[in-house]
């Protein structure tokens, strides 16, 4: 019952949104300039070709006109045509998810061990010099501004040692009709970089979440009675500590992970990672409103989405929380 | 000139008909070309976008009736002969057994098909190919590989204007759609590759079309990877990940070359520069030195010829492009046909630009705000920077202001800038000259570039008078004397001819840069090794 | 410099890392106070500029007749002087915002609180909106809507943080209106204005203050962000960020001189707040002490 109301109080929240960002995203886009100057060449179009450019694309309508006929459509799915590619909107968008979302899992897969093993290493030793190196490591790492971190990894990896392509996405292979890199040695060498430059303020995140819960396990009446009974530390870590923490650590995975498909927004612009970050960022450069209002809705679905299956993930694990709460 | 058939087994490569193509075997080199392009490709529709991001990369896949080579004259594509029946009739012959990747033959009823489907059928937004086919009144077919194009009005010029126009195989039900030819169909023209795959903005694949009319093709298959960034695709090119890589920034030429790399690069057939608002009687972003409004100093023939003295033209081309373009004095780099071999760039002159602007009633000089597109042409935001450097040298306190291009383009069409950097390109220089400094005229179609409102009615007269002539040396000259006439005027500030810059790899014996900015591996020689 | 205190910060213990994140920090800000005095150039003035010394590697001699220590960006501006005005941009843009984020937020939370009713629900109902997007999307948003120019930024970030801001004082502000002696206020027909400034909002203040070091850090990060993207300051006023920006192109070829510098600047500030930022959340949350 209180499940039923909580969801759908939620769908109504996200409902309301996506209206108010589409909204405001509507007019943002249509203020800061004319697609048109995209599309035609300027050096040959007269001011009545531009004239009647705008308006077959309907942008000559009062806005208020042209929004609700947008939504008329949105209502019926259907995002409109790209400006600039002549391809369905949400269909642009869904072509370059596989992208971002194999970016984001190979960033995750580094993050998400390596950042338990840290924050399990500094929580078990809590207060020594290994704990607050690991402290200061995550507060440096979650201090680098991501776009600087991305440059300077792909100064390292691609300019001084050659190791990697700078940008790019390599070879791919078909799958499920999708294209996806992860599975040729060319695609994972251009994977390796941006999957990085996500990763480390991830891996920051997840140390400290798995330090904090870790000390406190290891406070527990319980640990001290194991570790009294001669249970070896490895053993109490991992067979009782970590599955203690694991709740948190989830809940923070998900939530980042639907973080990164908006957050890859700047790691994909440098790394010209065809992805759906890119594709929002061109298409505010570009101006193309179609795809810059589904790319909107896709990721902010996307984002809101996951975090409610987190929660609800987080209710089922531990019935301590009240979704209602 | 164009007028004898040249046969068809000559001038094969596409655009590229003054590199000699070394014979070699189709066997010979089965060897694949990678090339990191600029242009993303937008659409697989071939008459949607009149655009070098377009059309530079579907020319390998569908061809015209008319090439243009490097010195922008017409040479025979598709067709392979053409004579003016009379001032409004054309007759083209086309090409005998020349096959559409799918098998059909190429008829007169595809030139049909294709000239009717931009000229009646694409509605706008698309539309940038009507300027060339709008004046077409009929086309008619006495036989399969003949075409007689009548237009309504003397276009003595049509040939050219047909250099802009894919041929695409006539469909018995109606014409194909933009949305069709994007997902459906595979596109299918007369070009020396065929379509594989695509996506757009990102790849695409063709592979070689074996029975090609022309010469056969050197790569086996071509692969086009769209790098937007400049530096990525320097970068992309020196790792080995391309064998090429078009508009190269000038500053990486040394750096591509230490390493063994080769550049091959042509003066654009185009220039940039700054236009002035002549129209309005206050035009915003012009103050004088306390910020007080002041009138229109531009209108003044002095100021404007002042601020042309003090600019340092031949720094923007030597520093700023590091010699990788030539300081200008008119729309088109002087060579060309219909430019003027008279008209010269002077060095700066500050003490005598400013006593002119004295004359002109500011020898306090103004505040003015000039502004340009932020990485759309090379060089631009720093030349908006070194010329502020050189105009306050004679009082003027100049704020530049840039701005993504679609920004820029809105911007400057809404009137909110006084003095701003523009550029111009196109099949001809009467383009540029119709475009830029002819009066703005609807029914014309002239002035689309104007948007300072230049008005010169003697110099609109004569344009119109040599553009009614029949190409040749005659029209040529009439094109010089009005480009003199008009540049006397100074109702532009012409900056520089930027060049084109393609580097190449091992496997890339010589590129041959062409100066509409083309990028086409038929452009490409494989090295003799 | 910066390297070797950054190194510094990570090897000593807690308490000697406090003072050297403060003194780091206090280093930047005194830096940017003084920067047109210290700054061999004024990177604003087209004039002092020399667009043919672009990209100048560090430690060539300029035509202004002092050395690029730190070598020129792409436009030939010295990078010394770059960010030491860029500095002065990223903590205007970041102070302003922070302090009038907290300010709004503070007072929408309290009035949320106080009112109630349909005055809780409109502020609270869009205040879990913008917290259910991620940060970055809402400022690209905005920024987009309000166009690019530095107080268009300084907007922005401050749309983005103040939700932040309102949820943590309404819930201040709830819990001491349940307390006793408000109602006694109210009893004795205290006016709404002095209830709301004498009592709610000193005690709602203090907890925002410790989300303040954060926000900071964050508001410097979002700054450099949208700057970065090409939706921030003017080109001609560069910040930090977007002069690490406009280095990427160059990076590439091996001027990491454009990128390498004012990026090391700009994580040495963000770092300096957020150490700082650390140690005023311990202690002012005492239950945060060992974690």
């Amino acid at each position: 019952m209180s499940i039923i109301t909580t969801v759908g109080g939620r769908l109504s929240q996200a409902f309301l949104l996506l209206l108010v960002m589409s909204l405001i995203g509507f007019v943002g886009i249509h203020s800061v300039g004319n697609p048109v100057y995209n599309i035609v060449n300027i050096e040959t179009a007269t001011t009545e070709d531009i004239r009647r450019a705008t308006i077959a694309l309907g942008l000559d309508q009062p806005l208020w006109q042209q929004y609700l006929l947008f939504l008329k459509n949105v209502v019926t799915g259907n995002f409109g045509t790209s400006y600039i590619y002549h391809l369905p909107a949400f269909d642009l968008v869904m072509s370059k998810l596989p992208a971002t979302f194999e970016l984001a899992s190979i960033a995750m897969l580094i993050a998400a061990p390596t950042g338990i093993m840290l924050g399990l290493l500094a929580g078990r030793r809590h207060g020594s010099s290994v704990d607050r190196n690991v402290l200061k490591a995550s507060v440096s790492a979650l201090s680098i501004p991501s776009f600087w971190l991305s440059m300077m990894l792909i100064m390292l990896g691609a300019v001084i040692l050659g190791w990697f392509p700078s940008g790019g996405r390599g070879a791919t292979v078909s799958l499920f009709s999708r294209e996806w890199s992860f599975l040729t040695l060319d695609g994972l060498r251009h994977l390796t970089l941006p999957a990085l430059a996500l990763a480390v303020p991830n891996i920051a995140l997840i140390a400290r979440l798995a330090r904090s819960g870790t000390i406190e396990m290891e406070s527990q009446d319980f640990t001290r009675f194991c570790r009294a009974k001669g249970l070896s530390s490895r053993r109490i870590l991992f067979r009782h500590t970590l599955p203690n923490i694991s709740v948190p650590i989830v809940t923070i995975v998900g939530m980042q992970f639907g973080g990164m498909l908006a957050f890859a927004v700047v790691v994909e612009t440098i790394f010209a990672w065809p992805g759906v970050g890119k594709l929002l960022i061109d298409s505010i450069q570009l101006l193309d409103r179609p795809v810059l209002m589904a790319t909107l809705t896709f990721v902010s679905v996307a984002f809101v989405g996951l975090n409610a299956i987190v929660d609800l993930f987080y209710a089922v694990l531990d019935p301590r929380v009240r979704l209602s709460a | 000139m164009p007028s004898k058939d040249l046969g068809s087994a000559l001038l094969a490569a596409a655009f590229a008909t003054a590199v000699s193509v070394a014979p070699l075997g189709a066997t010979a080199f089965a060897e694949g070309l990678r090339i990191g392009t600029s242009y993303k490709l937008m659409t697989l529709d071939p008459h949607y976008a009149d655009l070098n991001e377009n059309t530079s990369l579907l020319s390998h896949i569908y061809e015209r009736l008319v090439n243009q080579d490097e010195h922008l004259e017409p040479q025979p594509g598709l067709a392979t002969s053409w004579r003016q029946l009379s001032p409004t009739q054309w007759e083209f012959k086309l090409r005998d057994g020349v096959r559409f990747h799918d098998g059909s033959p190429f008829t007169a009823r595809d030139v049909v098909y294709s000239i009717e489907r931009v000229r009646d059928f694409l509605k706008p937004p698309s539309g940038g190919f009507q300027l060339y086919v709008k004046g077409i009144k009929a086309v008619t077919t006495p036989d399969p590989l003949t075409v007689v194009i009548e237009t309504s009005s003397d276009a003595p010029t049509l040939p050219l204007s047909l250099t802009s126009i894919f041929i695409m195989p006539h469909k018995a039900d109606g014409f194909a759609t933009t949305e069709e030819l994007n997902s459906q169909a595979r596109p299918v023209g007369t070009g020396p590759y065929k379509f594989d795959s695509w996506q757009s903005g990102e790849v695409l694949n063709l592979v070689r079309y074996d029975a090609y009319w022309g010469n056969a093709t050197a790569w086996s298959d071509v692969t086009f990877r769209v790098i937007e960034s400049p530096a990525a695709r320097v970068a992309a090119l020196s790792t080995g990940d391309v064998d090429i890589a078009d508009y190269i920034p000038a500053r990486d030429v040394e750096g591509l070359e230490n390493r063994g790399l080769k550049v091959d690069s042509i003066s654009a057939a185009r220039s940039n520069f700054l236009q002035f608002d002549i129209g309005r009687d206050q035009p915003p972003g012009v103050t004088g030195k306390s910020g007080d409004p002041i009138k229109n100093p531009f209108r003044d023939k002095r100021v404007r010829q002042a601020l042309t003295m003090a600019t340092d033209r031949a720094f923007l081309a030597d520093r700023i492009l590091l010699g990788y373009g030539t300081a200008a004095a008119q729309l088109f780099p002087p060579g060309l046909s219909g430019t003027s071999v008279k008209l010269k760039v002077e060095a700066p002159d500050y003490d005598g630009a400013k006593k002119l602007l004295a004359e002109a009633g500011f020898s306090d000089g103004f505040n003015v705000m000039l502004a340009g597109p932020a990485g759309r042409y090379p060089g631009d935001s720093e030349s908006l920077q070194a010329i502020a450097q050189n105009w306050a040298r004679i009082g003027i306190s100049v704020q530049p202001v840039v701005a993504p291009f679609s920004v820029f383009a809105t911007q400057r069409s809404n009137g909110d800038y006084p003095v701003w950097y523009g550029g111009c390109s196109g099949e001809a220089v009467t383009l540029c000259l119709d475009a830029v400094l002819a009066s703005p005229n609807t029914d014309l179609g002239t002035g689309s570039l104007n948007y300072g409102k230049y008005h010169n009615e003697s110099f609109d007269e004569m344009l119109v008078k040599a553009k009614a002539m029949e190409a040749g040396p005659e029209r040529n000259e009439s094109l010089a004397r009005a480009t003199e006439l008009v540049m006397a005027d100074y109702p532009i500030l012409p900056l520089y001819h930027f060049h084109l810059i393609v580097g190449h790899g091992q496997k890339v014996g010589s590129y041959a840069v062409h100066p509409r900015g083309w990028t086409t591996a038929m452009q490409a020689t494989p090295s003799e090794d | 410099m910066k390297v070797e205190t950054i190194r510094a910060l990570w090897k000593r213990p807690t308490r000697k890392s406090v003072s050297l994140s403060k003194l780091l920090l206090a280093t930047y800000i005194l830096l940017a106070l003084v920067a047109p005095i210290i700054a061999p150039q004024n990177p604003h003035d087209p004039l002092q500029i020399y667009a043919w010394e672009a990209s100048s590697p560090p430690l060539a001699m300029g035509g202004g007749g002092y050395t690029y220590l730190l070598g020129t960006d792409g436009l030939g501006r010295d990078i010394v002087s770059t960010i030491l005005y860029g500095l002065r941009i990223s903590l205007v843009v970041s102070i302003t915002s922070t302090a009038i984020a907290a300010l709004i937020g503070v007072a929408a939370g309290v009035s949320a609180a106080y009112f109630g009713k349909w005055v809780d629900v409109v502020i609270m109902r869009i205040v879990d909106l913008q917290l259910s997007l991620p940060t970055i999307l809402v400022a690209l948003i905005a920024i987009v809507t309000l166009g690019p120019g530095i107080d268009r930024i300084i907007l922005a970030i401050i749309i983005v943080q103040w939700a932040v801001y309102a949820r943590i004082a309404r819930g201040v502000a709830l819990s001491e209106i349940s307390k006793s002696y408000l109602d006694a206020a109210r009893l004795q027909r205290l006016p709404t204005r002095r209830v709301i400034f004498r009592h709610l909002l000193p005690n709602s203040i203090a907890p925002a203050i410790t989300l303040v070091p954060i926000e900071l850090g964050h508001a410097v990060a979002l700054e450099a962000t949208l700057s970065f993207l090409g939706l921030g300051v003017p080109i001609d006023k560069p910040s930090l960020g977007s002069t690490v920006a406009s280095g990427f192109q160059y990076l590439l070829t091996g001027q990491y001189w454009i990128s390498l510098f004012p990026g090391l600047a700009l994580f040495g500030l963000i770092a300096s707040i957020n150490f700082v930022g650390e140690d005023v959340r311990r202690l002012l949350d005492p239950r945060n002490r060992s974690i």
